[in-house]
């Protein structure tokens, strides 16, 4: 088990750092999906198997093939940004933030004194325990997630077809 | 269950940090938002994590999850809609090109 974490961790790691440095856009895309599989092949290492599918379905499967398609749509389909600079502005500021942060997390973390207070043992959820918490204490969260997803669906139709709309 | 809990928390302040740092130093909007996601799941990683070592050992801590996974792909979608809109206005997608609301 321990290997196992070593290995997905290692995985999920080079799929993100791939996907933040390479300069084809679709391969990034591509390292992107490495690290999806990777967080789900950690999903399914803590026992969250309905998380690990819902991950693989819904990032893999709708998150990635979305992204694809905005970079088709902006990128003439071949998604290269050539000799062009593909950092910002004032991309040291960005970098110094992002290790300033891991630092502190870093520094918070390692002092923790959280594993002292857990209980021991793993905790176990099937997923029909989960369908039962979601359509009775839940439901209200769970019918303004369908309220929720619907106005996005909306708005990004909207959003995305301004200019056609308006033509007509 | 060898694995401490703080190994997942410091694996996913790693990948949180990664995802940051793209985020604010990446030129291309895709790349922004793909760095926003990077850092949505290191979060609900964190959450499972949680889950599994018996900090909220309920089904409802899995449902926090779910209910993040579910917003966070509604953020995407209205943020590469955004994309592509401002790609329609600007024929670009370089952030650094794109300021309008600039002071």
């Amino acid at each position: 088990m321990d290997t196992a974490f070593w290995i997905i961790s290692a995985v999920t790691v080079i799929g993100a750092v791939l996907a933040m440095t390479l300069r084809n856009l679709v391969h990034c895309v591509l390292a992107l999906v490495l690290f999806f599989f990777g967080i789900a092949a950690h999903y399914f290492l803590l026992h969250a198997d309905f998380l690990g599918a819902v991950q693989i379905l819904l990032y893999v499967g709708a998150v990635a093939v979305l992204i694809l398609f905005a970079i088709m749509l902006t990128r003439h389909v071949t998604g290269t940004e050539g000799q062009r600079e593909v950092l910002g502005g004032k991309w040291w500021a960005g970098m110094g933030t992002a290790v300033i942060i891991a630092g502190l997390l870093w520094a918070v973390i390692r002092r923790d004194q959280l594993a002292a207070l857990l209980p021991t043992g793993a905790a176990k959820t099937s997923v029909a325990e989960i369908g039962q918490v979601l359509v009775t204490r839940w439901v209200v969260p769970f019918e303004a997630m369908g309220v929720l997803l619907t106005a996005a669906l909306i708005g990004a139709v909207v959003i995305a077809l301004e200019e056609f709309i308006r033509r007509r | 269950m060898n694995v401490p809990l703080s190994y997942y928390l410091m694996l996913s302040a790693f990948l949180f940090a990664i995802g940051l740092c793209g985020a604010l130093s990446r030129k291309n909007a895709i790349l922004v938002l793909m760095g926003i996601e990077i850092m949505f799941n290191a979060g609900i990683l964190n959450l499972v994590a949680f889950w599994r070592y018996k900090l909220f050992a309920t089904p409802s801590a899995q449902l926090f999850a779910i209910f993040a996974i579910a917003i966070a792909a509604a953020e995407s979608a209205i943020g590469l809609a955004l994309v592509i809109a401002i790609y329609r206005q600007y024929k670009s997608v370089d952030v650094d090109e794109i300021t309008s609301l600039k002071g």
